[in-house]
């Protein structure tokens, strides 16, 4: 915030009791950032014509996107919650950092969890013909046929 | 901006009280903003994690869908469309009336705050109320998780898991609703007892980022499971 800024946003120059001198940050008192009325009602307007339209999308099919354009849609409108109703747009991005690192390790955990849970079943079908053997799970397969395994491989 | 920011600079309300004279600063901060925003980076980490607590259930949700897509077609046309709608109007107005509170108490409007934490509590309840009605009707038509799952005429078999997700989503949702009400409630008499003001609301601000979340976390479900399933 440069310093004419700072001046306008504390009142600084009016009858002010809070210190004089002191910059935002640093005095002896909180000065809370205040945002217009006007931004408060607008993100409303727009969290609510953004829920009709997807509604109203959801009554059309699209196939596959119909997915998409509601978490698209659903997205917007928790920018617009987080930027302005929660204040993430005015303070210190360290808060921001916080939110969209817990986002990260949700989709590590979603996106991991995924790749296990849904390539499930897939080795069934080459399971029963190479059993891995836990205690030398490098040594090649025994031979179906031959019942002793050789063992000059170790050579 | 300039108006407000500069009506938070007496040392009174616009009612003649002096403005939090509870108040102080820790002896463990260096100032004011200090420990505003050592309040405030607890409280985003709180929210964090319920990110996280909740992403299990989300996870839960992407997976089954993957597995039984036409089962969870089939089973969202179960839902109330009109009603998640109405619900989702619902909490955004409150989240708007919640932003509003904490702006009355940034810039000492004691009464508007009150008024502004009872709409939105109300908007809780009635959200509360909505969703009481939609659980009525599923439990009525036997669309209840698992076991307890004895709707009939469902082409896939599978349908029961998507209810089984559906009230464990929008039941644990529900009930960091009746928390954040609890919260609103004890907020709301503070600020009636004149305790909040421009020197001093980091708790209104607090319980405001953890209903915005609430909201948050509701502008996912909604689609998720009434719109697509």
């Amino acid at each position: 915030m440069t310093e004419a800024a700072a001046d306008a946003h504390d009142g600084h120059g009016q009858d002010d009791i809070h210190g004089h001198g002191d910059d935002h940050h640093g005095g002896p008192d909180h000065h809370p950032h205040v945002l217009p009325y006007k931004t408060y009602f607008l993100v409303w307007s727009a969290l609510l014509v953004l829920t009709v339209v997807t509604v109203g999308v959801s009554y059309v099919d699209f196939g596959g996107a119909n997915l998409v354009i509601a978490l698209v849609v659903a997205t917007i409108k928790a920018s617009l919650v987080g930027a302005i109703f929660m204040h993430l747009k005015y303070e210190t991005k360290f808060y921001t950092v916080v939110f969209v690192s817990s986002l990260v390790f949700v989709s590590i955990f979603i996106g991991i969890t995924g790749l296990d849970y849904l390539q499930r079943g897939r080795a069934d079908h080459v399971r029963h013909d190479r059993v891995m053997n836990m205690l030398h799970p490098f040594d090649p397969a025994p031979p179906k046929a031959a019942p002793k395994p050789a063992a000059h491989h170790h050579e | 901006m300039s108006a407000d920011a500069h009506a938070a600079s007496p040392a009174v309300d616009d009612e003649g009280r002096p403005l939090s004279p509870q108040y102080h600063v820790a002896h463990h901060f260096d100032n004011a903003d200090h420990q505003f925003q050592a309040n405030k980076l607890g409280i985003w980490l709180f929210l964090a994690q319920e990110i996280m607590f909740f992403s299990g259930l989300f996870c839960a949700f992407i997976l089954f869908r993957a597995k039984y897509y036409d089962a969870f077609v089939e089973a969202h046309h179960h839902l109330d469309k009109v009603m998640g709608g109405i619900n989702t109007i619902v909490l955004i107005c409150s989240s708007l009336t919640m932003a509003l509170g904490v702006r009355a108490a940034q810039t000492n409007k004691r009464k508007l705050g009150v008024a502004m934490l009872v709409m939105t509590f109300l908007f809780a309840a009635t959200f509360l109320v909505i969703k009481y009605f939609e659980y009525h009707h599923k439990f009525h038509d036997g669309l209840l998780p698992g076991r307890h799952f004895t709707a009939e005429g469902f082409v896939h078999p599978e349908a029961n898991i998507f209810f089984g997700i559906y009230f464990v989503m929008t039941g644990v949702h529900g009930v960091h609703v009746i928390v954040g009400m609890a919260l609103i409630l004890w907020i709301t008499v503070k600020m009636y007892r004149g305790r909040f003001s421009s020197r001093y609301y980091a708790p209104v601000e607090g319980v405001g980022l953890y209903w915005h979340l609430v909201d948050l976390i509701w502008i996912y479900l909604f689609p998720l499971l009434y719109l697509i399933g």
